[in-house]
């Protein structure tokens, strides 16, 4: 039995009527239509999927959407606000990187919700922050450097 | 690097698409969607040999919104795969070879419909005698997977160059070691998918996570015995290959089946499980090597054996054979070789390419091997190597030919950058610096065609558009030729627009395999651009009244050669050139393949594959834990002549990401099999690949000059440093408490084993 469901996605309100066992990373992708969250796995075992929600980071395929509703979630699509990127997806381009791209939305976001909790992350903290955001490209020397040029600099 | 002479060659550039990436825009084939598009799924056979005997489908089709069922009996039967003549794949599997194999698929209006008719189909199997390994499965009366070949040997590839015997004679020592390297999943990020939309005209129209579109276009219309024309394919992002995305697989076919079937547009995704067991993995080899080697450490002679795990398919057997013998070739000169390589199907997950093809378990063997003799004989391994590091204009006993080879320069200055003579040999602290060195083609030569293409329009406005069918996964060609094209026209990057690949539209490619782009594409997107800017220089001449040679593009600007004032802009320069003449459009074409390479000798193997060949040395420093038997990375230093680097960005990337591969399959990564040869292991929780805790920081020396025949002298980089990366941190684990582990992955209780053994044999 399908049901009415409200989401507040990136600042918008977002009604959709959907099976309740639905993820919320099946209906942001299908009902919505942002696909920036990527199915990497399914089982939470990738962090391709990672959404902000309250602005912490949140494993969307694990996550039904029925839970989060009225809560504030944040997409990669929603970080960019009049056409500008923010700074953590500059810093993402400046410092190459992203290879692939596939595991970017989820790196970003990982490390937005970071420097945001905390914004003079160490090395440390910010490696541990990103373990759950799998990339095969890059080898994570580059999301890291990216990430630390961010520390301290507002 | 970096040359004053460029405006952006050598300059580090993010990639042209990085943007779309990093703000959820670029799209992978799982984010598109067509208007009344089903879900496919595919269904897998539970038995690792055995035929169909029957299906049937009725409950399923009987399911509501469940719109199609194929299987084995749907396709022709025409074998399809990479190599004429070894293909043996049919699409979906009316004898199934390994636990997983297609035997059918569905198409349904959703995923949960699909999902549930898949567990409705029944399916009476005639059940076969199985055989796991590769060696039982060479024995005589072992279960013949393919009626062509006999004991399962499906490539059986053999060189003898020079006399191995009477090079082993002439050795003053020798040595004989066995090795075992793992078997092991791509991991890339992006499960692969396809979606199909077939129209009445009979047309098939793919998305897919593809790096070779024009292969898989091949492969379809074999398969569905439809015209190659009536295919195509279209690449959009890819999140990533490292090789397991270069050929067709069941779900193009299927979906096509079912496109063409329903006359709805079909999309299959793989999950997580189907893209770990169900695709291609690299091949687990048993490598046995035989080393002679004169007191001075020249290498006399080396004989390999190979025995390598097929998996139910051949994939590119022939290919990987022949370069994992080839690739021993590459960094040292070895005055007589012989190698036997065999690639044995067994009834498991279908081995493929894998991020350097061959090379890898091979390289690990060699080099760990090197440091064992360097030990033997009282030589320092960075010695022994410089000793017999091959040289510029070498030519191997093999045929292959060195245009430019920068290896001695690499191994010097990157033991210099690593303290090598300094940090060698302090086993009390339990660290340890071990290196490897190797080397890898710039595209091998293939039967047929092997050129790449690139047709470059002018807009306009003075915008360009460049036309490849080069397959961007992430690794950044798309970015590579607009730069390529930005540095001959004296435009900014921005200014370009990459539109690759597309087999409708884009120019026929080989594809994103052998390290071959930056070589091919890369010099066909330069002879193309350089005819545009011929094509404009003209115009601008007699604009100018000057003479064509002396018209130079810069800064958006078309100026005469030392009169910096007298110019025109570039897109004004575009506007012009239409109404010159009778009206004109500024079109280049380039098509390049090297003229120095030979399709080897079918029977000898002899002749020189690639126009030219990278080389690496790699240097890792590890501690290891005595008492809990971990391992830490703690630092890597490369010297790669990987030729002038056209964007530093990329090349380091391609270098840290091989420093973090390598990472993961000498520690951690494996794909394991139960007892019916099913894949135990095939999801992220259980099939672990490196986070950033485990990565280790990698420091470049600059080794590389301009290659004469590469692009502005470049050469490939994103395939020889990864199988180099392996050993060297094997060899530091030796060097720093003295064990020398040869079957991977190196796990903690290997280690501890091997200390304890270490330290009984040194009481007893
Ligand atoms: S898709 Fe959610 S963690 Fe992998
Ligand atoms: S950039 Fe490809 S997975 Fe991270």
């Amino acid at each position: 039995m399908k049901r009415e469901l409200e989401l507040n996605v990136n600042d918008e309100l977002w009604e959709v009527n959907v099976e309740p066992h639905k993820t919320l990373l099946e209906v942001l992708r299908e009902d919505i239509g942002f696909t920036g969250a990527k199915e990497g796995c399914g089982l939470g075992a990738c962090g391709t999927c990672t959404v902000l929600v309250e602005g912490a980071p949140l494993l969307s395929c694990l996550t039904l959407a029925l839970e989060v509703q009225h809560k504030r979630i944040t997409t990669i699509e929603g970080l960019v606000e009049g056409g500008r990127p923010d700074p953590v997806q500059k810093a993402f381009i400046e410092h190459g990187a992203i290879q692939c791209g596939f595991c970017t939305p989820g790196n970003i976001l990982s490390a937005k919700a970071l420097l945001d909790r905390n914004p003079r992350a160490s090395r440390e903290e910010i490696e541990e922050a990103l373990a759950g955001n799998l990339c095969r490209c890059t080898g994570y020397q580059k999301i890291v450097e990216a990430v630390e040029s961010l520390v301290g600099s507002e | 690097m970096g040359s004053e002479t460029y405006s952006q060659v050598g300059k580090a550039q993010p990639q042209i698409d990085a943007l779309a990436k990093a703000t959820g825009q670029a799209k992978y084939t799982a984010d598109f969607n067509l208007p009344r598009m089903l879900v496919g799924k595919l269904l897998g056979s539970p038995h690792p040999h055995a035929r169909v005997l029957s299906v049937d489908a009725s409950k399923a089709i009987a399911l509501k919104g469940v719109k199609a069922v194929v299987t084995g009996r749907d396709v022709l039967g025409k074998k399809y795969g990479m190599f004429k003549s070894r293909r043996d794949e049919t699409g979906l599997a009316l004898k199934a070879r390994y636990v997983g194999d297609p035997v059918a698929a569905v198409a349904a209006v959703d995923e949960e419909t699909a999902l549930e008719a898949l567990d409705l189909i029944s399916i009476e199997y005639d059940v076969l005698p199985a055989v796991f390994d590769p060696e039982e499965a060479m024995k005589e009366g072992a279960p013949q997977l393919h009626d062509e070949y006999e004991r399962n040997v499906v490539a059986d590839t053999h060189y003898d160059f020079g006399d191995a015997d009477a090079g082993f004679k002439e050795s003053d020592h020798i040595r004989e070691d066995h090795f075992f390297m793992q078997p092991n999943s791509h991991g890339c990020m992006e499960p692969r998918g396809v979606l199909v939309d077939y129209d009445i005209t009979g047309k098939f129209t793919m998305w897919t996570s593809t790096q070779s579109p024009f292969h898989v276009r091949r492969d379809t219309s074999r398969a569905l015995g439809i015209p190659l024309s009536k295919v195509r394919i279209i690449k959009p992002h890819v999140g990533g290959g490292f090789g397991g995305k270069i050929e067709t697989h069941p779900m193009h076919i299927a979906a096509a089946l079912l496109a063409m079937k329903t006359a709805r547009p079909v999309q299959i995704i793989l999950s997580r499980e189907e893209e770990i067991s169900i695709t291609r993995i690299r091949a687990a080899m048993q490598i046995h090597v035989k080393t002679g080697v004169r007191k001075d450490g020249a290498i006399m002679a080396q004989y390999v054996k190979i025995i390598a795990d097929s998996g139910a398919y051949s994939s590119t057997s022939i290919m990987m054979m022949y370069n994992a013998g080839l690739s021993c070739m590459i960094p040292y000169r070895i005055p007589n070789f012989k190698y036997d390589g065999y690639q044995v199907y067994t009834n498991k997950a279908v081995s493929g390419p894998f991020r350097g093809h061959g090379a890898n378990q091979p390289r690990f063997a060699v080099e760990s091997q090197l440091d064992m003799i360097a030990e033997d004989i009282n030589m320092d391994p960075a010695a022994l190597r410089l000793r017999n590091a091959s040289q510029t204009g070498d030519t191997t006993i093999s045929g292959l030919n060195f245009v430019s080879c920068e290896l001695s320069r690499a191994i010097e200055e990157s033991t210099k950058k690593a303290e090598w003579d300094k940090k060698r040999g302090r086993k009390e602290t339990n660290r340890g610096i071990g290196m490897a060195c190797g080397g890898f083609v710039c595209g091998a030569r293939g039967a047929g065609h092997t050129a790449s293409g690139t047709n470059i329009h002018v807009n306009e406005d003075g915008g360009v558009t460049v036309l490849s069918g080069a397959s961007d996964i992430g690794q950044g060609c798309n970015s590579m030729m607009a730069q390529i094209t930005a540095e001959e026209l004296g435009i900014p990057v921005s200014d370009v627009t990459v539109i690759a690949a597309d087999t409708e539209t884009t120019p026929i490619d080989p594809g994103t395999f052998s390290s071959r782009v930056t070589f091919y594409s890369g010099n066909a997107t330069l002879i193309a651009a350089r005819q545009v800017k011929s094509q404009l220089a003209e115009i601008a001449a007699t604009l100018m009244e000057a003479s064509a040679d002396d018209i130079l593009f810069r800064d958006k600007k078309v100026f005469v050669k030392g009169s910096p004032d007298r110019f025109i802009p570039f897109g004004e320069l575009v506007k012009r050139a239409e109404g010159f003449g009778h009206g004109r459009l500024i079109i280049g074409q380039g098509q390049w393949a090297p003229t120095n390479t030979q399709f080897p000798d079918r029977k000898t193997k002899w002749g020189n594959v690639s126009g030219s060949y990278s080389f690496s040395t790699q240097i890792a420093e590890v501690e290891v834990d005595r008492e809990t038997g971990q391992v830490k990375v703690l630092d890597v230093t490369i010297g790669d002549d990987c030729g002038q680097v056209i964007n530093p960005m990329s090349v380091e990337g391609q270098a840290e990401g091989s420093v973090y591969m390598g990472i993961g399959h000498a520690f951690l990564e494996q794909t394991i099999f139960g007892d019916n040869g099913q894949m135990m292991n095939p999801s992220f929780l259980d099939f672990k690949m490196a986070t950033p805790l485990e990565c280790a920081p990698a420091t470049m020396v600059e080794v590389g000059k301009p290659d004469p025949i590469g692009p502005y002298g470049a050469k490939e980089i994103g395939e020889g440093l990864l199988i180099t990366s392996v050993p060297a941190i094997v060899n530091a684990i030796y060097d720093a408490v003295g064990v020398r582990i040869k079957e991977l992955p190196v796990t903690p209780e290997k280690i501890l084993d091997a200390l304890e053994k270490k330290e009984t044999e040194g009481k007893s």
